[in-house]
């Protein structure tokens, strides 16, 4: 397997005191679809920033294609697409022109950008909004722009961090075709950060749980099932919740002995 | 483009800044009869408020086009750009501080309109005009750089607040001859404002010595220059 990104030991401690990483460390493989799941205030969304550069690290090191993003940032952003929780829009816009001008950051020429955006606009079913302005787009199409932004350089690596929150099942549905078609017949990796856990089930092939700061598990999801679950055959989501469970009571056993 | 599209934010500034020029006229114009005010009146006296005050409303802002994109996230995307990240700073601010020198020029023109004169022709147009770059980009350096390392697009207003007072604590109303308050006086030395407010007044009716004016250009040129050093070093501590 060809490493893709590689995270070795990162701890980062917010100014507030939080460890939201504690010594993760974390092989992704070239094309690979990965998920990586926790709960509430993990640490999921944190390693992705880190990874991003839009926050530091501590310490530890990570590299994405050979490349410390740290060192060289500008250059790494053409190799990653970012999908992140929040909207990123300039509202203020309309749809084609944020596009065409995300693919004019990204050194596309204006004609190669303009081609760029018409495929995204048609590819994410945003034809009807082209010419409308980003704020006055539903919350759902907004999502769809959103991710349509972090496509336009045609990144090799695409980190999205819970991005079909707030769309409808069509609008999901529409949007794991793509990210599934990138992945399965242009070799892109994905880094998926998600609470909708049928979604990782049924698109991605391996995973890393993280609870607490600490990967608790990184490897198939078919092994994290069986693991969970040696005797039975559970879905990604009650084998999830079982392990975090355990997880919990095991926590509260310790407090009781203590 | 942001000027064109959301126009209403630098529109409200300027509006802002000519009312309260037509106001303090108005209402106190009366006292430029008195010999300390020179040939020209009130109006050309209390037009460099409307200037300065014009540019503390940009950067308030600083202005609004980085506000804007970091209130909406959009900075986030630039920020996950190839684009050099000093770029991303700098580019708001010199829209913001080209969008005040915009009005300037038009609160020029009003000026113009009333009778106000320009003692030098259009060497005072360009020196007012340097005087009002330098100030705003002073303005929306501070602001911009605050906002980038707090993360908070609500604390450029901190620029604004901490200047805000110094408009008053300065010659604004009055000039040297008819401040009796010992104190004011003494503050108003001490003040940057008093210069640009003064040089302003050099080129406009002569009625301040031409010192005022240099002394309004250096100390502007060194506040910008430190402003952009700041906002360029804040690129580098950009809190997203």
């Amino acid at each position: 397997m060809t490493v893709e990104i590689e995270i070795r030991n990162l701890f980062k401690k917010y100014p507030n005191g939080t460890e939201a990483l504690k010594g993760v460390s974390l092989d992704i493989g070239r094309g690979q679809f990965f998920t990586l799941l926790g709960p509430n205030g993990a640490g999921k969304s944190t390693l992705v920033k880190v990874m991003t550069t839009l926050i530091s690290k501590d310490s530890g090191s990570f590299s994405i294609s050979g490349m410390n993003p740290e060192s060289n940032p500008a250059k790494i952003q053409h190799f990653i697409g970012v999908a992140s929780q929040e909207n990123e829009i300039d509202p203020t816009e309309k749809v084609e022109n944020l596009l065409v001008f995300q693919g004019r950051l990204f050194g596309l020429s204006k004609a190669e950008a303009t081609k760029r955006a018409n495929e995204l606009i048609e590819l994410f079913q945003l034809s009807s909004e082209r010419n409308k302005k980003a704020s006055a787009l539903s919350g759902g199409n907004k999502r769809r722009l959103h991710c349509a932004l972090a496509l336009v350089h045609r990144p090799q690596i695409l980190f999205l961090d819970e991005p079909t929150v707030g769309m409808d099942p069509l609008a999901r549905a529409n949007f794991w075709d793509i990210i599934t078609m990138l992945n399965r017949s242009q070799g892109v990796t994905v880094f998926l950060t998600t609470q909708y856990l049928d979604e990782a089930d049924k698109h991605a092939s391996e995973m890393a749980l993280i609870v607490g700061g600490e990967i608790h598990f990184a490897g198939s999801i078919a092994s994290f099932k069986k693991m969970v679950n040696p005797d039975g055959d559970l879905s990604l989501d009650d084998s999830y919740l079982k392990y975090i469970k355990s997880l919990n009571n095991n926590s509260i056993s310790n407090n009781n002995e203590e | 483009m942001k000027l064109v599209k959301q126009p209403s934010a630098p529109i409200m500034g300027f509006a802002m800044s000519l009312f309260f020029l037509l106001v303090y006229n108005a209402g106190i114009g009366g006292v430029g009869n008195l010999e300390a005010f020179g040939t020209g009146g009130y109006l050309p006296f209390v037009f460099p408020i409307a200037i300065i005050s014009l540019a503390m409303g940009s950067s308030a802002g600083a202005g609004q086009t980085l506000n804007a994109d970091m209130q909406s996230g959009y900075f986030r995307r630039l920020y996950l750009s190839p684009a050099p990240r000093w770029i991303l700073v700098v580019a708001p601010m010199l829209a913001d501080t080209l969008s005040s020198l915009f009005f300037t020029m038009l609160l020029l023109a009003i000026a113009a309109l009333f009778g106000v004169t320009f003692q030098f022709g259009m060497l005072s147009v360009f020196g007012i005009l340097l005087l009002s770059l330098l100030w705003s980009l002073t303005l929306c350096g501070f602001s911009a750089g605050i906002m980038l390392r707090t993360g908070q697009h609500q604390s450029a207003a901190i620029v604004t607040n901490a200047v805000f007072p110094l408009l008053f604590l300065s010659t604004t109303f009055l000039p040297r001859e008819l401040i009796t308050s010992e104190w004011l006086l003494a503050v108003s030395w001490a003040n940057p404002v008093t210069y640009i407010l003064e040089g302003n007044r050099y080129l406009l009716a002569g009625t301040s010595p031409a010192e005022f004016f240099y002394f309004g250009l250096l100390i502007t040129a060194v506040t910008s220059i430190a402003s952009v050093v700041f906002a360029l070093r804040s690129a580098k501590r950009i809190k997203i």
